[in-house]
Order: C-alpha cells, then structure tokens, then sequence
C-alpha cells in the first residue's frame, strides 16, 4: 500500500511538468500581446518604447520555450512572478486567499456526502415510492438549477426575508451553511441519485440473495452486502465533485463576499494576468490529483479486489 | 413601587451609557475590491476613492467647479506663464506628525518625476522642468511651455498628491512606500485581503474634522451582492459612479421606504466613436444617420431605467468651453433614412442597404461581459437595422476592446469622456496619441493634422479668447463630422439608509465624500 502511495506520488511530478507547460503554451496562444496587457494592467501608455520596454522586462523577446524553462526554474524556487494588475508577488497572495476557498470546498464536500449517502438509501430503500419521487424531484432541482441562483435565492429567503443567517462574509458557522448548500445542491444530487442505482443494482446480485438465504436480517444485509459494495461508484464521483465544488466555489464566493480565491483568479483570467492564471491553474491542478489520489487510495482501501491484484503481480 | 421606578431609572442610565459607548460612528461602505496599497503616485491596484480620503491636493476642485485653495493658500503666475509659486497652508502636518512643508512637496514632486514615463498620459508630467523650494512654506513650479491647465491637473486624485517623504522607498515612490501616510482627513488603520479596509479619522487634521470616527469599506465583488447588504444592513451606503449597482436595483430602492436614494449631476459623456478610417462609416452621411437613427430616449427609459440624462453633445455644456450652442442631431429615422438614399446607399426589400456592391455593415465592439453595454449595443443595432444598416455586435474580453481601439479595428467603438477636471482639455490631449479611439476613429479626416495641431495650441496659448476660440472650432468640428454618437452623461448613484443624514455628491467622480457625512443615528 505505501508503495502504491508512493508510486502515485512520484507520478504527479511529470503530471504537473506537463500541465504546466501546456498552461504555459495555451495560455499564449491567444490572440492578444502579453506586452500589451501587462501596459494596459499597469496603466502605462503603450507607446513604442513602453511596449519595446515590457518586451525586453518579460522576456518575450526569447524563444517560447527558453521563456517557459526560466519560468520552470523560478517557479521550482517557489518564485511564481508579480501579478501585472496588482504588482504583488503572485504565491503569497494565492496562499493567503486559498485557505478560504479550501474551507468553503470542504464543508461543501462533508455536506455532500453527509447529505446524499442517506438521500440515497432512503431512497432505494423506498423504490418508486413516496421518498424515491421526492429525492427525484430534489435531484431535478438540484441539477437543472444554477449555483448562483440558488445562491440568491438562499439570502433572500434567509437573510433578506427571515432575518436568520448573515448574507455575506466569514466568521461562523452560520456564515458557511449558505454558500456551501448553494455549491454542494448539484454534487449531493448526482450523489443521491448514483447511490440509489448502485444500491438497486446490487441488491439484485447473487451474493445479496445468498446472504438472505442465510437469514441475514435486512439491516445486516444492507449494511455489509448492499452498501459496501454499492458505495464504490460514490468514492469515484466524489474526486470528480472536487474539482465542481471548488468551480462552484469561485463563483459562489462573489455572492456571499467570501474572501476567497474565486475573485483574484477570475479576474486575472479576464484580464489576462499571466503569472496569476499560471500559478492559479498549476495549484489547482495539483488540488485535484491530489483529491484523486485520496480517492484510489480509498478505493483501494476499500475494494480488496483492487488492493490485493495490485499486491499479486508485484 | 421604589424599587420599580429605582430599576426603571438604572435601566435608564444603563441604556443612555450604552448609547454613549455606541456614539462611536462607524459607516459601513463596500467596493469590489481591496483599496490597494494607497500609493498617492500610482494607478491600480490602488482606488482613487480611497488615496483622495488619504491624501490632499495643493489645489482643490470645488463643488462649484471652480479650484480652490487647499494645501497651497495662494499663487502666483509669472508673466510667461512657466513659472508657479505656491505659498503653503501652514501648521498642516502628516497623520505621523511630520511636518507638511515645501521640501515635502518638492520631495513628492521629484518622486512623481522620477516615473515621469508612467505619467506621461497627464501633459503636466511632462511639462514640469523642475520643482524647488523657495524657502520653509512656498514652492515654485517650473514648466516648458506656457501649458494652460496646470491648477486642473494638480487637482486631480492623482498623481500630485503629497505622502510623507520619510515612508519613501528607495528615495522615491514607484517601487512602493513604505505606509500610507498623508494629511487627509482619513487614515488607514486596518487591511484584510479579501475582506475590509478600515478608515480612522485623522485626529491631527488641519481641517474641519469629519463627523465620521470610521469608515469600514468592506469587500463586495458582486453589485446583486452589495443592494442585499445594504437590505440585510452590512453596510449603510451605496455610491459609486461606476455603476455600484444596476440601474433596475436602483429603481427597486427608490420605490421602497426607508431609503435615501438620488443621482449625481453628469460627470462624463459615454459615446459610440465612429471610425471615419475604415468600412462604411468612413462616409459622413452614414455617421450623420446614425447619429439620426438612434432612440436614445427609449434607451435610457429600457435599459438604464431612467437613470441617466440623454446626451446630445460629445461634452456636456457645463464642461468649461464647451457650452457653444452645438445643433443636436435629433431623432428622426426619417431623415437618417434620406440621408443614406441621397449617398447612394440603396436598400432592396426593406433589407440592409448597399453601394457599389459594399454593404452597410458595421461592427460594434463593447466588453461582452458588461451587460448594460450589450442590452445599449442590441438597442443601437436594432434601431440601425431599421433603417437598413446592419450592425455586427462584437463583444470581447477587456483586452481584445483595449487592442481593438489601439489599431483602429473597429466601427463602432464604446468610448467614454475622462470627467471633471479633464474634459476638455486632457481629452482632446489625448486624441493626438495614436493608442487612444479617438485619434484612430479620427483619421480619415482629411484635416486630422490640422485639428491635431489645433489641440496642440489650445494647450499651450495664453490668450484667454484664442483658446476659447480654439475649443469652439475643435468641438464644433469634430461634432459637424460626426465623428461620435454621444449617448448618455454618466454619473453617481446614491442608495443610503436614512440614519446617516444627508449625503452630498462629490466634486470628482472618483471621490466619496465620506468628510462630508453628518450622520444622524446609524
């Protein structure tokens, strides 16, 4: 198992080179002159000189790719450049921001989870019945509406109209319920939906009927038989839901004024801020195959089949 | 019954000692972003809002429009016109405690300098040959050339603004400072990244001590976001001119109770440039009916839900020159209409016209993701296609617009005049830089280079009635050959609780005039 871990590990080093230079490529691909928006950003007359100047001052001067190796070694130095639009170092900035969001993403994924794993049992338990239709309906809801509606929808209700939980901000609880049920509604509803499938495909499989056979009672059966196995899609789908609920995350954040990342990097993108996007995007690169990562290990924990095979052919 | 009355009475005092500790006045203000670092010589990330509560002026733009004196008691101009003396207000010192005198000026001026490049937008930057003390308390300015708007642009939020020399970096101000210290009424006290900015006032204040003890600018990207907090209470004031909340939420506070709601008179002219360089509005009869063609008035009415005046002239007649009685072109589809079949731009069918086998196609650019450009910009195209000219909205990112108006791709354009203090004279400066709309919209004039030139000696003469004159020839030019479609004045939206008094505009489109606030009971 540690040696998988490791293995694992010691992969994302090339995943991460390759992200980055093909962040670094697309990025520049574009149709508009880095030059020009870092004089546009810094408010500078872009004269002749002035764009000679930020030419020379970004090195664009250079071949692509030696611009792209000395933005590698700076960036293995931890130096990931100033932000045009700002003139602050880009890291620390991102570092400060990005606890926020983090936290917002992970209250948003206990809520998922926390919420769609009884959704769904509820409602294979009850197949077509009352509590089935109305996770459906939730599940309707929960897809087809977007977050920062629902977001809206929230304040009004329960800032605007009752008066209960703060509009926007951070500080308690209070404060994270909000933004993260605007986030976690689509996410808890694919789960919700996912769960109850893979609970009514399993019950329906020979392992099931024997364990009855055996006079297992219901809940038992349900517990050990339907439900382990039953919850392996799920761990899938959660490292996917990481990579959506930190989306959700960036948009959701401008509502509630959640002092996150969301507004830093959607500015840059919008305003072309190169070092910000690049450092922004290699970050949550390794976000989320590090989540992924998490989730085969889990995976691996939890389905033998898995761990075992891994072991035999070593 | 005592001990009723005896309870009763320490209730009292209870409560009026709580009102007491309460008298502390905070006003809880939001912006979209952090203010930045307050550096009173550069431009973003730092807020103009924010350096003008920290930082003063040597002159001051007044209410009524006229400058008046302000770190500088008094000056003098020599006859030539190149020379400026200022004598300094004394007794003003730093929120530190250092002394505000002319070699803290001077100190400023040569930091402002030492970047003149940055500031070469603004013609005073480049005009300054030397800035020197003449003793403790006057300064002299000295420039090139005999430059007319020197108080104009002193005036403005930045970059002449004084910040104590001992906060210099590096012995100067472009590679940061070391605090925001300045003389103005405020001071920063606090920063969150992401979340607060938070304003004391400055106990040491030369002036008339604003009646606010705080003022708390909280972080509030989204517009939607920002009317809810004023709703849910988070803050007490609304106020911006760029558009702090839609036009329909505006009407939505104006229409409830217990709201102070009220518009700013205009401060600059938002307009179409028409390229008289390129495509079909090269041809002066197609500016002219387009300047004919559209409805302004239901456009306001529709989309800005009435909360802008219709404009009719590149400069509102309140800016200085340029009240010279110009003609509007009025609305009247049906002349627009003859003015095309007159420049043989024949229409078939009721479809888009064409000569020479050239069709009437024109693209618009705005930024695509501002949607009250785009519902303006569908409002343009819809009334163009009705009288057969066919409009291709084009919009794009901030910086595909930027470059669009830098190498004249465009047909239209959204283009807006800089406001007080600049208009006219920064504006038409800038008409002359190849980077800017407007010189690029220009350039099919045959006289272009001659209304250059024109520009270039209105700056600079000394003569009241030849500069006068000068202007009126510029504008009534530029408005003869429809070189614009002037769509609205822009101007400030104030949405405040009722508690917090009565709140004045500021002079400057830019400014917040928190010094202002006499706050009743927030």
């Amino acid at each position: 198992m540690a040696l998988f871990i490791l293995r694992r590990l010691a992969l994302m080093v090339p995943m991460l080179l390759g992200a980055s230079l093909v962040i670094f490529l697309v990025l520049r691909l574009g149709p508009s002159d880095p030059a020009l928006d870092y004089l546009r950003l810094s408010r500078l007359p872009p004269t002749p000189q002035a764009v000679e100047a930020a030419r020379e001052l970004l090195g664009l001067d250079r071949p692509i790719l030696v611009q792209y190796l000395d933005w590698l070694w700076s960036a293995l130095h931890l130096d990931f450049g100033v932000s045009y639009a700002l003139q602050r170092p880009v890291l620390p900035d991102l570092l400060h921001y990005l606890p926020a969001t983090l936290q917002l993403a992970g209250f948003a994924l206990l809520l998922t989870l926390a919420i769609s794993v009884p959704l769904g049992i509820w409602a294979a338990r009850h197949r077509d019945g009352l509590p089935d239709n109305a996770v459906r309906v939730v599940a309707f809801l929960g897809v087809s509406m977007p977050n920062f509606w629902l977001g809206f929808l929230l304040i009004f209700l329960f800032s605007v109209e009752l008066g209960w939980l703060p509009a926007m901000g951070k500080g308690g609880l209070s404060h994270i319920v909000m933004p993260a049920i605007a986030i976690s509604l689509m996410s808890l509803a694919i789960n919700a939906r996912l769960l109850r499938a893979s609970m009514l495909e399993v019950a329906g499989q020979r392992h099931v009927t024997y364990a009855r056979l055996r006079g297992l009672s219901d809940r038992k059966v349900e517990r050990s038989h339907i439900l382990r196995n039953a919850l392996l899609p799920i761990v899938t789908a959660t490292g996917m839901h990481v990579g959506e609920l930190i989306g959700g995350t960036l948009i959701i954040e401008s509502i509630f004024g959640w002092p996150g990342v969301g507004r830093y990097a959607v500015s840059a993108v919008f305003n072309r801020d190169y070092p910000v996007v690049q450092c922004f995007t290699l970050l949550m690169v390794a976000i989320f195959v590090l989540c992924n990562l998490v989730v085969d290990i889990a995976y691996a924990y939890a389905d033998p089949r898995i761990r075992l095979s891994g072991e035999g052919t070593r | 019954m005592r001990l009723a009355l005896s309870l009763a009475l320490a209730i009292g005092l209870l409560s009026g000692s709580a009102t007491v500790t309460s008298a502390l006045e905070r006003l809880n203000f939001s912006w979209p972003v952090n203010v930045g670092p307050l550096n009173p010589h550069l431009y973003t990330p730092n807020q103009m809002f924010a350096q003008s509560m920290v930082y003063e002026p040597l002159v001051r733009y007044g209410k009524d429009g006229t400058l008046e004196p302000w770190l500088a008691e008094s000056w003098e101009v020599s006859g030539d016109g190149r020379a400026y003396t200022f004598h300094l207000r004394q007794g003003v010192t730093f929120s530190n405690g250092e002394t505000f005198d002319a070699e803290a000026v001077v100190a400023n001026f040569e930091a402002i300098l030492a970047n003149r490049e940055r500031h070469a937008w603004l013609e005073l930057a480049n005009q300054i040959e030397k800035a020197e003390a003449l003793d403790d308390h006057r300064v002299r300015l000295t420039l090139k050339d005999s430059y007319y708007p020197v108080l104009e642009e002193l005036a403005l939020p930045r970059p002449f603004r004084f910040v104590a020399p001992s906060q210099f970096v590096d012995g100067g101000t472009m590679d940061g400072i070391a605090a925001p210290i300045g003389t103005g009424p405020f001071v920063l006290a606090e920063t969150r990244l992401g979340e607060h900015d938070l304003f004391r006032r400055n106990e040491t204040y030369w002036g008339k001590a604003p009646a606010l003890d705080e003022v708390d600018v909280k972080v509030i990207p989204d517009p939607n976001s920002r009317a809810i907090a004023l709703q849910t209470g988070e803050i007490d004031l609304i106020y911006g001119a760029d558009g702090p909340i839609s036009p329909d939420s505006f009407k939505r506070f104006e229409a409830m109770d217990g709201y102070v709601t009220a518009l700013s008179p205009p401060y600059e002219t938002r307009t179409f440039a028409l390229n008289t360089n390129r495509g079909p509005t090269r041809d002066i009869a197609v500016r002219k009916a387009i300047n004919h063609a559209v409805d302004k008035d239901t456009m306001i009415s529709a989309v800005l839900s009435g909360t802008h005046e219709r404009a009719d002239t590149l400069f509102e007649p309140g800016v200085p020159y340029a009240d010279i009685g110009l003609k509007p072109y009025a609305f009247d589809p049906v002349l627009a209409e003859r003015l095309l079949d007159e420049a043989g731009w024949t229409r078939q069918d009721g479809g888009t016209r064409s000569r020479d086998g050239e069709p009437l196609r024109i693209e618009l650019c705005f930024t695509g993701n501002d949607a009250v450009l785009k519902s303006m910009a569908e409002i343009v195209q819809a009334d163009l296609a009705r009288i057969g000219i066919a409009v291709e909205l084009v919009g794009e990112e901030e910086s595909s617009v930027y470059a669009r108006q830098r190498d004249g791709r465009f047909g239209m354009i959204f283009n807006t005049t800089w406001g007080k203090l600049y208009d006219p004279h920064a504006f038409l400066s800038a008409m002359r830089v190849p980077a800017h709309a407007d010189y690029q919209a220009q350039l099919g004039l045959d006289d272009k280079a001659e209304i250059d030139g024109k520009i270039g000696k209105v700056l600079v003469t000394r003569n009241e009635e030849e500069r006068r004159a000068l202007y009126r020839e510029i504008i009534t030019r530029l408005h003869d050959a429809a070189v614009y479609l002037p769509l609205v004045y822009t101007n400030a939206m104030l949405v405040a609780r009722p508690g917090l008094g009565k709140v004045p505009f500021g002079a400057l489109s830019s400014e917040v005039p928190f010094e202002a606030i006499e706050p009743g009971d927030l």
